[in-house]
């Protein structure tokens, strides 16, 4: 998992997570309000809802949820 | 319309908009002028969508007093093969839309009230916007015009009505229904193809020119604009800023760019994350067993490395995605200070997308494009300049909503053809009645293989170009045994489907450009051949398969001559 930590506490369900993400990694709790990590290995930690997100509540890990770094040279 | 409604939930609107990024919102807001319906959608949701707000900020800048020599030195630096109409229409249109683009909220750098215009470089000027919040203001005016806007709907596939585009087909990714969209012009701006390599780029999944391409519009570049960005290998990201450049070292600790390009040692210079002179000396120097490269910023202060980047300023929102020496701090643990940081060539996209006019016309009635889902050969294949990007996203879109709005105003609505969306919609939903055991995302991550080694694709070659085709095809034969359990898996599925068919079309019309010019490279015809190479290489679809054709440059016609 590269969503390493959504923090449920923290998190207002603004939405703006679920909003960014390019993966569709991330969805709304209508129910609790809250964002919910629903496809963690789709993750390619591209850092857009920890940037975004309003009040601290995500931390990504630098590491995708799959698929080798391929070397250039 | 009821046998239409068993095949999913019908929407009408006068011009569709795929794509609610840069390019995107400027279609719809622009189209909406015509004082018609206008429905802007996107797989995320509407004011976060695409590359704008995870970029840098940057935008290109060309003076209205410069247009001419602008676009004359761009032709020049083309050797005359770029589109020089485009040329002169892109240049003409920057000063306008920063203009149009404050005017719809976007916040941007400002010295003594008016917008500053930064010099970058001889000839290079740039502004900076507020890129994470741009977005969330153009959605701000989009919805006070009375813009439509859907949120979460993966736009798949175009439909037709006889030889018209009248619509598309869209996946809810939540609410997993299955939508059918009727309009008198559609507009696709879903991006290039970064085939979820470089992080920047994740939101491009060639989406877009697939489904021009699959409803028969004509695309061409696919061989021009694969391009490399020098990233920080810890974080799998890109390094913005322009000044970095000075302090990338080999192995042994001597200084990379000073051996190899001297002349950027002195003067000011701005040197892109994209510039392929740095890829160049990362390359060769670890191609002479010097590698790998770092960059070194030991022993400077926080404030002299904030100064390298020159794009940060402190009235525009501070996005932490691009601030990677705060993510080499916080998230792999690197103390910039005392340590040197392993630095990477990343490929970044493939280049090309459907041919259009200046108008934002593709080749097909009912169908505009514009930003990277469209091309347009303004530079012949070059560029090279930071900013381009978001220039060409807010020109096209513009351009495209404008003359998609006027169109729709006047245009008779063609109908839905039932027939045509049945075989559309069980095509896109095809993979969910399997239940395969290959994950997309197996097929997406083999076609890196293909796409990122530079013995593929940055020195070509036809032998190595054919194996990389090998390796594609392979990756993409195997989506025959992948399965969907849902709307998110199935676009995942048709993700990989786009990206594999994105570096098809690259070898393929790379296989066919046998000569070298712009970031195109063949060890095997390293010269260029304008006696039989000036002419660009379009890609359509003729009875399922792609046929390549040549287009010559129309020199004549143009302004500029050799």
């Amino acid at each position: 998992m590269t969503v390493r930590n959504l923090d449920r506490e923290k998190c207002t369900g603004c939405g703006i997570c679920v909003a960014c993400c390019p993966m569709d990694v991330l969805r709304l709790d209508e129910g609790a309000g809250k964002a919910y990590v629903a496809y963690p290995k789709d993750c390619v930690a591209c850092w857009g809802c920890e940037s975004f997100c309003p009040v601290g509540a995500i931390d990504v890990s630098p590491e995708r949820g799959r698929g080798e770094l391929v070397s250039p040279y | 319309m009821s046998n239409l409604n068993e095949l999913g939930t019908v929407i009408t609107t006068d011009v569709l908009v795929l794509g609610a990024g840069g390019a995107g919102m400027c279609a719809a807001l622009k189209a909406k002028e015509s004082n018609i319906d206008v429905l802007v959608l996107d797989k995320c949701g509407t004011g976060w969508c695409g590359q704008v707000p995870i970029g840098g900020g940057i935008l290109a800048y060309v003076h209205p007093e410069n247009v001419e020599e602008w676009a004359e030195r761009v032709t020049v630096q083309s050797g005359y093969f770029n589109n020089q109409d485009w040329a002169l229409a892109f240049g003409g249109d920057m000063h306008k839309a920063v203009e149009s683009l404050e005017n719809m909220g976007i916040t941007f750098l400002k010295k003594d009230g008016k917008t500053e215009i930064l010099n970058w470089g001889p000839g290079i000027y740039v502004t900076l916007f507020d890129a994470p919040k741009s977005l969330v203001a153009l959605k701000k005016t989009a919805q006070t015009r009375g813009v439509r806007m859907m949120d979460k709907i993966y736009a798949v596939d175009l439909l037709k009505n006889g030889d018209r585009v009248a619509g598309a087909v869209g996946l809810g990714l939540v609410d997993g229904k299955t939508y059918i969209f009727n309009a008198k012009a559609v507009v696709v701006a879903m991006g290039g193809c970064g085939y979820l390599h470089e992080k920047t780029y994740a939101s491009c999944l060639g989406d877009g020119a697939a489904m021009g391409y699959r409803a028969g519009a004509q695309l061409v570049n696919a061989e021009f604009g694969s391009g490399y960005v020098w990233g920080v290998k810890a974080l799998g990201k890109e390094l913005f800023g322009i000044h970095f450049y000075l302090y990338l070292e080999n192995a042994r600790g001597e200084k990379i760019m000073g051996k190899h390009y001297p002349e950027l040692m002195t003067g000011k210079h701005s040197v892109y994350t994209f510039d392929a002179r740095v890829i160049d000396a990362m390359q060769k120097e670890v191609q002479a067993g010097l590698g790998p490269i770092y960059l070194n910023l030991t022993g400077l202060s926080d404030e002299e490395i904030a100064g390298l980047a020159e794009d940060q300023a402190t009235e525009l929102t501070h996005l932490m995605a691009n601030d990677n020496l705060k993510l080499l701090r916080e998230k792999a643990g690197v103390d910039i200070s005392r340590e040197r940081i392993e630095m990477l060539p990343r490929y970044l996209y493939s280049g090309g997308g459907m041919r259009i006019d200046t108008q934002c016309r593709t080749t097909l009635e009912g169908l505009w494009a514009a930003g990277a889902s469209s091309s347009n050969s303004w530079s012949g294949g070059g560029g090279g300049q930071g900013g381009l990007g978001v220039a060409s996203a807010a020109v096209t879109g513009f351009r495209a909503g404008e003359s998609a709005g006027k169109y729709a105003g006047t245009a008779n609505r063609y109908e839905i053809d039932y027939k045509e969306a049945k075989r559309v919609i069980e095509r896109a939903l095809a993979p969910m009645k399997r239940r395969g055991g290959i994950d997309p995302a197996e097929v997406t991550y083999r076609v890196h293989d293909a796409v990122v080694p530079m013995k593929y694709n940055r020195q070509r070659e036809a032998g190595r170009m054919k194996e990389a085709l090998g390796i594609v095809r392979e990756a993409r034969d195997k989506l025959a045994g992948a399965g969907a359990a849902d709307f998110h898996d199935l676009a995942r599925y048709h993700a990989a489907e786009s990206m594999a068919m994105a570096a098809e079309f690259t070898y393929r019309s790379a296989l066919m450009r046998e000569e070298s010019r712009a970031g195109h490279f063949r060890e095997d015809s390293p010269q260029k051949d304008n006696k039989n190479w000036f002419k660009w290489i379009t890609i359509q679809n003729k009875k399922g398969a792609p046929f390549l054709d040549t287009l010559p440059v129309p020199l004549k016609d143009y302004k500029f001559q050799p």
